[in-house]
């Protein structure tokens, strides 16, 4: 999900900055003194993500972890993501520094969207609700994320259902990997650290 | 005001625990594959050949890849696709600096500079046309088509024998992964950032 320098046109390039600002504002606007240190946690395990690979058949492809930002962080998912892929893009050559607006607008929207629509659900106190809910949180951020970056690359000329077919039929078992990871992790937290999920009863 | 302090510290303390078991955890879990997901791409000249492999991984390489070539004024000269194994081999087509761009589909994207310098002198295209090989070497006096001969000997010799080495030296220069220093590098990153926000955050607060 990582696009590469070079591979969009200046007007996408220039409104994912935008918008990747506009949400960064809004992250940094949120993010109290008591959360910078779990926010660092998340940005550098979402840094480091992007090294686990996950080898599917003859592809393999790596982990994401922007739903469950999403769920511990909300708004602040933005900054967090930001720093994350701008460390890849400069340590790794992962994507590219002309590219990590748009990059992280692909990566930081689907987490924040999921946040709101899944909050509830992953705050119940019922074990199967909030299961399901953290597992689609996880699941839907990386299919958003997919659509995202296939709506990107429209604009380049590749075909859009056949972009998004390649892009989301890869990431299919990311998606449910990710789902997994998601709704053990949120368990885990809730049981041995719940102060780390007060954003979902906000 | 001693109490809100003490609470901090405490939560702070508390935090500080969960990285260290977090940052343990991801680098045991990264150590054994570390590799990244990106493309790669890498073109080495063979004589009057240049042979360009794009690879995402070891195992993983390129298929149907779309490899450009573009010269120094950025005019394309030709363009191709990788073949199952990732390569894709092209006649050298001027003596300058080459850039070879790979897009590998859905945003991957990289490229390679051949330097001129690197193809090596006297290569079929730096003589012009009419190829000087053997057959068309036609020189009008013994003398000279002796020494011609010897030149063109001399070369193919040459060129056998550092045949290993420029594979080798190919192989060095190819990008590897980022390694454990990249890694370790970008989370003293993230807390270093998160020490500076968390100072400018704490004055703030104090004022």
């Amino acid at each position: 999900m990582h696009i590469s320098e070079g591979v969009l046109s200046p007007p996408i390039l220039i409104s994912g900055a935008a918008l990747a600002i506009l949400g960064t504002a809004v992250g940094l606007r949120k993010l109290d003194y008591e959360k910078i240190p779990k926010t660092a946690i998340l940005s550098a395990a979402f840094f480091i993500a992007s090294l686990v690979h996950i080898p599917i058949g003859p592809s393999s492809v790596h982990l994401i972890l922007n739903g469950l930002m999403g769920l511990l962080l909300g708004w602040v998912a933005f900054p967090a993501i930001l720093i994350g892929l701008l460390l890849q893009a400069i340590l790794f050559q992962h994507g590219g520094l002309t590219s990590l607006g748009i990059n992280t607008v692909i990566m930081s929207v689907p987490a924040v969207t999921c946040f709101f629509v899944f909050k509830t659900g992953a705050g119940s106190h019922r074990f199967w609700v909030s299961m399901t809910s953290t597992f689609l949180c996880g699941f839907c951020s990386v299919l958003l994320g997919n659509l995202m970056a296939a709506v990107a690359l429209i604009f380049t000329g590749e075909a859009f259902v056949a972009v998004a077919r390649v892009i989301v039929a890869a990431h299919l078992p990311v998606m449910i990997i990710e789902g997994i990871i998601t709704a053990i992790c949120v368990r885990f937290l809730k049981k041995v650290k719940p102060e780390m999920l007060e954003v979902i009863y906000d | 005001m001693i109490n809100s302090d003490t609470i901090r510290d405490k939560i702070l303390f508390n935090n500080l625990r969960y990285i260290l078991v977090f940052m343990l955890f991801f680098i045991l879990a990264t150590a054994s594959s570390v590799k990244a997901h990106k493309v790669y791409i890498y073109a080495w000249v063979e004589g009057d050949t240049v042979h360009v492999e794009s690879y995402f991984s070891k195992t993983r390489k390129v298929n149907e890849g779309l490899i450009q070539v573009f010269d120094t004024s950025g005019t394309k000269l030709l363009e191709g696709r990788t073949n199952k194994s990732g390569e894709f081999s092209f006649a050298l087509p001027k003596k300058t600096d080459l850039r070879i761009v790979v897009g590998a589909g859905t945003g991957h994207r990289n490229e390679y500079i051949l330097e001129g310098e690197e193809t090596p002198e006297g290569s079929g295209v730096a003589a012009g046309p009419g190829k000087t090989t053997d057959e068309t070497a036609v020189s009008p006096s013994p003398i000279q088509a002796d020494t011609e001969h010897i030149r063109i000997i001399v070369e193919q010799v040459i060129e056998a024998r550092l045949k290993p080495i420029s594979r080798e030296l190919a192989e060095i220069r190819r990008e590897k992964g980022p390694g454990l220093t990249e890694i370790i590098g970008g989370i003293g990153y993230i807390f270093g950032i998160m020490g500076l926000i968390m100072y400018l955050k704490g004055r703030r607060k104090k004022r």
